[in-house]
């Protein structure tokens, strides 16, 4: 101990006071902003300092991931459920829009009739048959839903009659079927004739509005509608528009060809006529 | 007779809900395929296998069942599928206890047989009674007759494997 404060004691006493010195003259230098053992040690320990705090901001990310782990999963969840959520809604909106839309067509139309009694029905089934064209819809006769009750678009477009009923369903053929006979006449012309479903125009989905006049000043484009008589259907129905005319095998016997208005291989929402008054 | 009751339980239990998978299928998913411009029918194909595998008593009464849902598919009040499906069901079974081998080409043929007998009868009651023109339904059976049969293999290994299952 003796020789420590002696010998090393004083070596280590001048270096220390050697480092003060520095240290005071540095600090003077630089205006009190650095000491000399950081102006020293800076070049030396910059990279790995900075490596260390890179390394610990690591550490400490991965730290924070862990420890909120479970809160962050669980704000996961929430947001997908609302996403769900927002989801349904968006879907419920989309449906609410297009039955509004619906519902603003029939208003439409049955502004124009006002006599008219409806029932909103849905399409549940259409047939198997490849030589028939009808579908079964969601109500019956406990809706007041009757044989023979004719079948409309939103838009008042004519696209069947109702050929059977149960209490809770019924059958709408279609007026592409060939079993169909209705009653028409050309709108702009004022010509009368009987719309059929066909065999040749049944694929296409097309009808057949035949009894015509020789003159009959059939015109592309002409609106063909229910004539009324008979009193199945009301008068005034929309039911397609004249795509073409042709004569029969016998030459004599001029018809049109009639695409629907109503597209019936598409149609999902659908109105039954149970009432109407007759005006013959 | 115990036996036989298990094995008449088994066939309700197996053969009820592969009918009404078949005529749900029909009536839903295949009205709105078409495979060479006609819809597809299953249930005849069905019941053709299972005649074939399961012997007259069994294509007698699939038949029966398979052709009031064949019926009730294409919303026709008539019958005509019912007595079709129901006697060809009995003659393919008994053909099958007698002479034909439980094979994909006996199949095939069974199966395209009463394809076209039904098609037959829709042809033939339209061109008699409504005086429709017989050319325009021969094609759409005809038509008809191809998109069916086009489910011969599956409906091959579906009958034959519901056969082994009921007989064992």
């Amino acid at each position: 101990m003796k020789d420590f404060f002696s010998k090393k004691g004083i070596f280590i006493a001048a270096a220390a006071l050697l480092v003060a010195v520095a240290a005071a003259i540095t600090v003077a230098v630089t205006g009190g902003h650095a000491g000399f053992a950081s102006l020293l040690s800076e070049p030396f320990f910059k990279p790995v300092k900075s490596a260390m705090t890179s390394l610990v901001g690591s550490l400490e990310r991965t730290y924070d991931y862990m420890y909120r782990y479970d809160e962050i999963e669980a704000e996961n969840e929430r947001l997908r459920a609302r996403i769900a959520e927002l989801e349904r809604e968006y879907r419920e909106y989309q449906e609410i829009s297009e039955e509004n839309a619906r519902l603003r067509e029939l208003l439409g139309f049955a502004a124009r009739y006002e006599d008219l009694a409806m029932e909103p029905v849905s399409v549940i089934a259409w047939t198997a048959s490849n030589f028939s064209s009808s579908f079964t819809v969601s109500k019956g006769s406990s809706a007041g839903i009757e044989l023979y009750d004719p079948v409309v678009t939103e838009n008042g477009y004519l696209v069947g009659q109702v050929t059977s009923v149960t209490s809770a369903s019924c059958v709408v053929t279609t007026v592409v079927d060939t079993s169909m006979r209705v009653g028409a006449l050309i709108y702009e012309s004022g010509e009368t004739g009987v719309l059929s479903g066909d065999y040749d125009l049944f694929k296409a989905g097309q009808l057949k509005l035949s009894y015509l006049g020789e003159e009959s000043g059939l015109v592309i484009g002409g609106t063909v509608v229910t004539s009324g008589s008979g009193g199945v259907y009301p008068a005034g129905l929309v039911i397609g528009k004249v795509s073409g005319i042709a004569v029969g095998s016998s030459g004599l016997d001029p018809y049109a060809i009639v695409e629907p208005s109503a597209d019936i291989s598409d149609v999902t929402h659908l109105y039954v006529i149970t009432d109407f008054s007759v005006n013959e | 007779m115990e036996n036989t009751k298990r094995r008449a339980a088994v066939k309700i239990l197996i053969l009820g809900p592969y009918l009404i998978l078949l005529y749900i299928l029909q009536s839903t998913v295949f009205t709105h395929i078409e495979l060479f411009g006609a819809k597809p029918m299953l249930l005849p194909i069905a019941a053709a296998g299972m005649a074939l595998f399961g012997g007259r008593i069994q294509g007698g009464v699939f038949g029966l069942f398979a052709g009031m849902l064949t019926d009730l598919s294409c919303n026709q009040p008539t019958v005509e599928f019912t007595l079709i499906l129901t006697f060809s069901g009995l003659l393919i079974g008994v053909l099958s206890d007698t002479a034909l081998v439980q094979g994909f080409p006996s199949f095939l043929l069974t199966a395209a047989a009463e394809l076209a007998v039904c098609s037959a009868f829709q042809v033939v009651i339209p061109v008699v009674l409504r005086n429709a023109p017989p050319a325009v339904l021969a094609g759409i059976a005809l038509r008809q007759c191809g998109s069916s049969l086009v489910f011969a293999i599956p409906f091959y290994y579906i009958s034959r494997f519901l056969s082994r299952v009921i007989s064992r």
